[in-house]
């Protein structure tokens, strides 16, 4: 354990209770600290019952706004070097720190036992008075100057507690200390400004984003794939059954110019045809929740459009893949003439295929239509919960102030400058 | 606990793996002008199936859920998937076995018989299925709860151990 003041030098900023994140400790904060010592400490100089008085309370101070940093370790080493410097300059001579650090140590364990310890040290300082006396009795015999003993009430470093708060009297410095990865980084302070509230409050907007944001992100980022994918494979349905009755001409009389002008276009048709009913299918079951049987079973009893979509896309998947055998017949029109198209087979093969490819199309525009009637339907998301809404009622549910969520408002703004969140029903306190 | 970017770059892996997936089974066919050539696709594309079988499991394994002992529940949540991934891992394999061997000193030879359009259409259609159930299952794996500590858990366990 060490103390979050144990770097605190006559030039360094006092770091006040640190988060374990990227953020800039506030040097007015830290400066409070010392001010509110200061005022504690005026009275009691005179009793010279400051070192017993406050040590415990600044420890109190110390263990309820302490949030430790792991970065403080190497900067402990400096406390010691600032102390002969305040020896020297304080003349006044007080208590030695050895008895106070080792009374200071004791309590230094446990904070609530402090709180009681406080209230006993402040009783003891009148009992205290004549040991000082003694001990300076003991100091002079011992040939040591007055400049060598320190009677101020403020010690200049705390080396005798690991708990207690710093003491020492902090100045600005021109560098701000800013925490990063664990490590503080000296910079200057006209460097860091503005920018890095913002950045600040980007870090706070993205430590937001959770795995499940990222998968509520890629399932709707999936819909939007798919739903183009119903429209696409509707419009190129009905364009390919189009040019099929074209070329076959009335009732079917020119298949002949139908394979001629079609064979090439028949497999790489096949092919496309699968992917966008595969993703349709996918999107479809995605929205109608297929894996939970009873919200499907429902959808389907209740002909909800989800469900009658995925019914309509499943089965115009089947209907397409019973027709690869014939596609590749056709695909191989010109290479395998004799033994793939006898005389008289043309009708034979091609009529069940294109009634096959006109029922495929009829029924994936009929999907599409129904998917296009509510595009926002989707049952495995449940309450069609956007990422930005969940983000905003986090932040709703997080912040009670109305400046923080106005705020944090603007900061959606900037984020999703496509979306109105002042406009939005979600924030009403914009 | 499951990471944000440590989730996001194996989902990317999976998402990309199911796209080289459904690339394979759309355009194989229309790649045979050397049968090797198909052959390389259909290799990668089971190794793929594999990796991603692989890789959910790893996930499994990563949860709370099942490094506190409930592998049942684990086990009956996606019992699904995995049912259909070695559904589906098992007709690929037959299928491309099956075509490539009809294929391998001819490409360009109509091989369609009625048992290899059946295999075809199944295997195509546990395609479809496995897609949607591996999406699902994915974003499903993204939970928080999955990875902590809560009181449905700890109820899940005592019943478990009752």
């Amino acid at each position: 354990m060490h103390s979050q003041w144990a770097y605190s030098g006559h030039n360094s900023h006092l770091h006040g209770p640190c988060h374990h994140d990227d953020r800039v400790h506030c040097p007015p904060c830290q400066d409070e600290m010392p001010l509110a010592k200061t005022k504690k400490k005026k009275p009691k100089k005179e009793s010279n019952d400051a070192e017993d008085a406050e040590e415990p309370g600044l420890e109190m101070e110390g263990m309820v706004s302490r949030r430790q940093s792991e970065s403080r370790d190497p900067l402990t080493p400096e406390p010691q070097d600032v102390q002969p410097q305040k020896k020297k300059k304080k003349k006044k001579a007080q208590t030695p720190d050895g008895e106070n650090a080792q009374a200071d140590m004791a309590n230094g364990g446990d904070g609530v036992e402090q709180q009681t310890d406080g209230e006993e040290v402040i009783r003891k300082p009148k009992k205290k008075k004549k040991p000082k006396t003694t001990e300076r009795q003991y100091s002079n015999e011992v040939d040591i100057e007055d400049e060598d003993i320190i009677t101020d009430t403020l010690p200049s470093i705390p080396q005798h507690s690991l708990f207690s708060a710093p003491q020492g009297h902090s100045q600005p410095v021109g560098k701000m200390f800013i925490e990063k990865n664990r490590r503080f980084h000296a910079a200057d302070r006209l460097d860091v400004g503005k920018p890095i509230n913002q950045i600040e409050d980007y870090l706070e907007m993205r430590s937001l984003w959770t795995t499940r944001d990222v998968a509520l992100r890629v399932h709707s980022g999936f819909r939007v794939i798919g739903l183009f994918s119903h429209g696409f494979l509707a419009g190129y349905a009905v364009w390919n059954i189009i040019v099929v009755y074209v070329l076959a001409g009335e009732q079917l009389t020119t298949l002949s110019n139908l394979l001629n002008q079609y064979h090439t276009l028949a497999y790489p048709a096949q092919s496309l045809l699968y992917l966008l009913l595969a993703i349709s299918t996918v999107s479809a079951f995605d929205r109608v929740n297929l894996a939970k049987a009873s919200v499907a079973l429902r959808g389907f009893l209740t002909m909800d459009p989800a469900a009658l979509a995925s019914f309509l896309y499943f089965a115009a998947l089947i209907l397409s893949l019973s027709q690869q055998m014939t596609s590749d017949r056709i695909n191989l029109y010109v290479s395998a003439n004799a033994t793939l198209w006898p005389e008289g087979s043309e009708h034979r093969f091609l009529q069940p295929w294109i009634v096959v490819n006109l029922v495929v199309a009829l029924l994936v525009g009929l999907a599409w239509v129904f998917v296009s009637t509510r595009p926002d339907l989707d049952y495995t998301e449940g309450e069609r919960s956007s990422n930005t809404r969940t983000l905003v009622s986090r932040l709703m549910m997080n912040s009670t102030d109305n400046v923080i969520i106005r705020d944090q408002c603007i900061l959606l703004q900037r984020m999703f400058p496509s979306k109105n969140f002042c406009k939005s029903k979600l924030i009403i306190l914009c | 606990m499951l990471q944000t970017n440590n989730y996001s770059l194996v989902l990317l892996i999976q998402l990309a793996l199911l796209a080289y997936d459904l690339f394979v089974n759309s355009f194989s066919e229309l790649l045979r002008a050397a049968p090797v050539v198909q052959l390389v696709l259909f290799i990668i594309q089971d190794i793929a199936i594999l990796f991603n079988v692989i890789i959910i499991l790893l996930m499994m394994f990563n949860t709370y859920v099942f490094q506190v002992g409930l592998v049942s529940l684990l086990l009956e949540r996606f019992r699904a998937l995995l049912l259909l991934s070695a559904l589906y891992l098992t007709l690929s394999i037959s299928f491309h076995c099956w075509i490539m061997n009809l294929r391998w000193l001819d490409s360009n030879r109509f091989v369609w018989t009625d048992g290899l359009q059946t295999l075809f259409v199944f295997q195509r259609l546990s395609a479809v299925l496995y897609y949607y159930f591996y999406k699902r299952t994915t974003e499903y794996l993204g939970d928080p709860r999955l990875y902590e500590d809560s009181a449905w858990l700890r109820d899940a366990f005592a019943r478990a151990r009752q």
